[in-house]
Parts: C-alpha cells; sequence; structure tokens
C-alpha cells in the first residue's frame, strides 16, 4: 500500500512555548483510509494536522525536527497554497472559513485563489454543490444558513480543490446528535465515492470507530496509541486518558468476566449481535 | 448609530433598479449626487429630490428612504438653524437644509440597491488591490456575526449584574468597557482562525486570482446608463445657468 502520509521523526516546538507541542511523532497513513485522532485537549493534535497542511512550519513559527511527507512531497519544501491542492482542511468552527457573500461564490474562493479559468471554477462548483447536496442554498449568504449547511458549504469548498486527503478537525462539535450524524455519514460517502483518504480529529469516538481504519491516540504531544480502533479500544487504560471512548466499549470493559464477548463490541448492534450468538 | 447602519443595510430585491449593473447603479447615485449637491433654489432641489423619490419607488425601497431621510432631518434642522442664525436668509436656510437630506437620499439609495457581492465587484473592476477588496469583503461578511458575538456577550454581562440601561451619560458609556473588550478579543480569535483557513485555501496563490463571475453590461444597463447620462446633463446645465 502506498503511504499518502510519511511523518518521520517530528518535533515541533511554537516560539515562546516551554515545551514542545510534538515529540518525536511517527506515523504513516496508507492511501484511501479513515483515520481518527483522538486525545484530550492540548495534545497536539491540531499541531499534527497543521504540520500536515503546512501551516507549520510556514505560516506558525517556531522549531522543528524531522520530515512530513504528503503525497511524496517534502511539506517543508513546498508552499501552503501547493500542499492545499492535496490536503483539505476543515477547520472546527465553519463560520470562520466561508469567507464570501454566498455560498456558491465561496466555494469558488480555493480556486479563484489557484487562478483557475473561470468554465473550470463553474465547473467544478457545480460538482462540489451536488456532491454535498447543497444546490438549494447556493444563492445564500452565510448567515442564512444553520451550522449543518455551514460546515458542508466548507467541506464543498475544500472538496473544489480536489484534494486527495480530507482532515476534519472535530467536524461535529457544533452540531446538534442527529446533524453529527448527518455529517459522519456524509463523509463516509465522500470517502467511499472520492476515494479520499480522511484524517478525524474528534472527542466522542461513537459516532466514528464503526467506519475507521485506524484509531490514533494522543497524549502529551505523543502518539501513545495508533491501529485498528478495535485493538486501540482493547486497552482499558484509555479510558483514563481523556478520550470519549464508546460507551459500548466502556460497558464491555465494566463486564470484564462475562467472557461471552469473542471481540470487542464497538457498536450497540454488534453488542446486540455477540449476545444473540452467546445465547444460542 | 442604528440608523446609520440601516440606511445602509442592503436587502434582495428584484425592483427594476436591483437588477441593474453596479456600474450603472453607482453611476446615477453620483448623478443624483452631483445634482444634490449643486441646488442651490428650491425649484432645483426639488427637481433633485423627486429624481430620488422616482428610483426609490422604481426600486420598491421608497419606505426605507423615506424612513432614512427622516432620520437625516434631525441633522438638517441643525443645518438650517445654524445657517438662519449666521445671517442667511430663510430660503437658503431651508435649501442648503433639504440639501443634506438629498445627499443623503443620494448615496443610500445605492446602497440600499446593491449587494455587498455586487460592491465587490465594483471595487475589483475600479482594480482595487485584491488584499483590500478582501478587507472589505471578510468586514461586511462578519458584520452580523460579530453582531451576534456582542449580544451573547450583553447577555451574559447583564446575567453577571452589569445594568447596562443605568446611570448617567459617562457611566453609560463607561459600562461598555465589559462589554467592548470582550468582544475585540473574539473579533481577534475569529481573524486569526480566518487567516488559517485563508492559507488552507490558497490565498495569495498566484499574482492574479481569477473570478467565478465578472461585470457584463446588457443591453438595458447601456440604455439606462447613456439616458442618466443626457437626463443628468440637461439639468446640470438647467441648474448652472439659473446659478450662474
Amino acid at each position: 500500500m502506498p503511504k499518502i502520509i510519511e511523518i518521520k521523526g517530528f518535533t515541533f516546538h511554537y516560539a515562546g512555548s516551554p515545551r514542545p507541542a510534538l515529540t518525536d511523532v511517527n506515523l504513516s497513513i496508507d492511501d484511501g483510509e479513515i483515520a481518527i485522532i483522538a486525545g484530550p485537549s492540548g495534545c497536539g493534535k491540531s499541531t499534527l494536522l497543521r504540520s500536515i497542511n503546512g501551516l507549520i512550519p510556514h505560516m506558525y513559527s517556531g522549531t522543528y525536527i524531522g520530515e512530513v511527507y504528503i503525497n511524496n512531497l517534502k511539506v517543508s519544501e513546498h508552499t501552503i497554497s501547493e500542499i492545499a491542492k492535496h490536503v483539505g482542511y476543515v477547520f472546527q468552527n465553519p463560520e470562520n472559513q466561508i469567507f464570501m457573500f454566498s455560498v456558491e461564490r465561496d466555494i469558488a474562493f480555493g480556486l479563484e485563489n489557484l487562478g483557475l479559468p473561470r468554465e473550470e471554477i463553474k465547473k467544478r462548483v457545480d460538482w462540489a454543490i451536488d456532491l454535498l447536496g447543497i444546490r438549494e442554498i447556493m444563492h445564500r449568504a452565510p448567515h442564512e444558513i444553520s451550522d449543518g449547511q455551514k460546515q458542508r458549504v466548507a467541506i464543498a469548498g475544500v472538496l473544489a480543490m480536489k484534494p486527495k486527503i480530507l482532515i476534519l478537525d472535530e467536524p461535529t462539535s457544533l452540531l446538534d446528535p442527529l446533524s453529527a450524524l448527518d455529517l459522519i455519514t456524509t463523509v463516509k460517502h465522500l470517502h467511499d465515492t472520492l476515494k479520499l483518504t480522511v484524517i478525524v480529529v474528534e472527542h466522542r469516538l461513537d459516532l466514528l470507530v464503526s467506519i475507521a481504519d485506524r484509531l490514533i491516540v494522543m497524549e502529551d504531544g505523543k502518539i501513545i496509541s495508533n491501529n485498528e480502533p478495535r485493538e486501540v479500544l482493547k486497552d482499558d487504560r484509555l479510558l483514563t486518558v481523556g478520550v470519549g471512548v464508546p460507551s459500548i466499549v466502556r460497558l464491555r470493559h465494566l463486564l470484564k468476566d462475562a467472557c461471552i464477548f469473542k471481540h470487542l463490541p464497538l457498536t450497540p448492534s454488534e453488542f446486540v449481535e455477540q449476545i444473540n450468538v452467546a445465547q444460542r | 448609530m442604528y440608523w446609520v447602519a440601516n440606511a445602509f443595510i442592503f436587502r434582495r430585491g428584484d425592483s427594476p433598479i436591483h437588477i441593474l449593473d453596479p456600474r450603472i447603479k453607482l453611476l446615477i447615485s453620483i448623478e443624483l449626487f452631483a445634482l444634490s449637491l449643486i441646488s442651490s433654489t428650491l425649484i432645483h432641489i426639488g427637481i433633485s429630490l423627486a429624481a430620488i423619490f422616482t428610483i426609490a419607488a422604481l426600486a420598491k425601497i421608497l419606505k426605507r428612504v423615506y424612513r432614512t431621510l427622516m432620520f437625516s432631518a434631525g441633522f438638517s434642522v441643525l443645518i438650517f438653524v445654524i445657517n438662519f442664525l449666521v445671517g442667511y436668509s430663510i430660503i437658503t436656510s431651508f435649501v442648503l437644509a433639504v440639501r443634506f437630506v438629498a445627499i443623503v437620499g443620494s448615496t443610500s439609495l445605492f446602497f440600499l440597491t446593491t449587494s455587498p457581492d455586487e460592491l465587490e465587484y465594483v471595487l475589483r473592476w475600479f482594480k482595487v488591490p485584491q488584499d483590500v477588496v478582501f478587507a472589505f469583503v471578510t468586514a461586511v461578511r462578519f458584520v452580523p456575526v460579530l453582531m451576534l458575538d456582542a449580544i451573547q456577550i450583553m447577555d451574559a454581562q447583564k446575567s453577571r449584574g452589569l445594568e447596562l440601561e443605568k446611570g448617567n451619560f459617562i457611566n453609560r458609556i463607561r459600562k461598555l468597557a465589559p462589554i467592548l473588550i470582550p468582544l475585540v478579543v473574539t473579533a481577534v480569535i475569529r481573524s486569526s482562525e480566518l487567516a488559517e483557513a485563508m492559507e488552507a485555501r490558497a490565498y495569495g496563490a498566484v499574482k492574479k486570482p481569477t473570478s467565478l463571475y465578472t461585470l457584463t453590461l446588457k443591453k438595458r444597463d447601456k440604455l439606462v446608463g447613456i439616458a442618466s447620462i443626457m437626463l443628468f446633463t440637461t439639468l446640470l446645465l438647467y441648474f448652472l445657468n439659473l446659478t450662474g
């Protein structure tokens, strides 16, 4: 499997900060994976994401050791706008990444910045609008649409640039449970249809573990766990780290001695299924 | 200050004026502005106001223009009194006072019928540098956002016992500090997030970014533009003849 993200011995120290935000991080992610990054606030998740899309080291001053490669490009040797063609970054607050007065114009923003010809911009904006199902709001202003819709507009604006990697920083934190579920379903759909590599930072794992290929847990600027979600969640020490371990996994850990479970259930339906199997 | 904002807040419309090219709307607005400025008799100012109201009626924004003018009438009373006290005749003072109303009216016509979007295109058309245009766009774009922030902060401070409506003038101003300081802080945080997001969407990647839409003059725009210039020139000559 080709590695689309390759981080080698990366340490980053923000200028003026007493300790490094990332310490000797090694990580490689395969093309087409869905990876979750979890960990308590201040564990270095955002710093890791910033070093993937080039905001680090190009926009944030600080010192670093090691290298980050995206699609075999050395991030430190390419501008953020070049990296932007490979990495789409959806920030936590959709409000602060919608710039223009209408949805349609905002989706065109990145393409205009790249200096693409008008016909190409039109084609891609149209494509992204249909992809995210936001055609009926395409002429609305940002203050006329809901948070869930803003999130979709932000994703459309990023995907219009046709990146291979989609990064979502706590995409559900401002959404109600139903919109959150809706968004995760959309992300899964985008991943499947566009063959994207998706990296999601999320505290609450309930919604995501069942669709993810990899769960990365961080603490104090280090990766403490990096494997398939089921393997990572087997470790009950995670319960104390400050990661939103799914309730069903917590329940399994509480049922220590009940050995009816062949493997760790990640969702309520898996849980029920295994109980049914055991009863038979 | 609310009325000032209200006079210049755009609402979507589909009147014959709204659908004009923004450059033509700007042209008409400037023409009316100039006519108002050189009006020196009751007849002149009457013609100018009639023109402003006609266009407002066509744009179906008569009520909003009227409201704006009523608010600016407060200032014009002041202008009247000062001019009269300085020694001008009642009629001259009156013309000067009404002239102010007409000037405000002509300017607000443009802003009431032009979306910020169109304004942005006009700025680009005038070859205003990209960074300046973008600063303008984000400033206007974030007005409603910051207004919501301000309301939230006010609610939070009020619920902690801040009484905004009490006290004399000086005290009330002093009480704005607990509102303004958090508001500025949130605005700064927003702008730093905005900067990150701009970078991530390749802002500044090429010297001359392209644009999804550009302004093109349609037939009706050309017609209206030429007609307005002809009318304007006629009136201008008429106004200057009488004064000169």
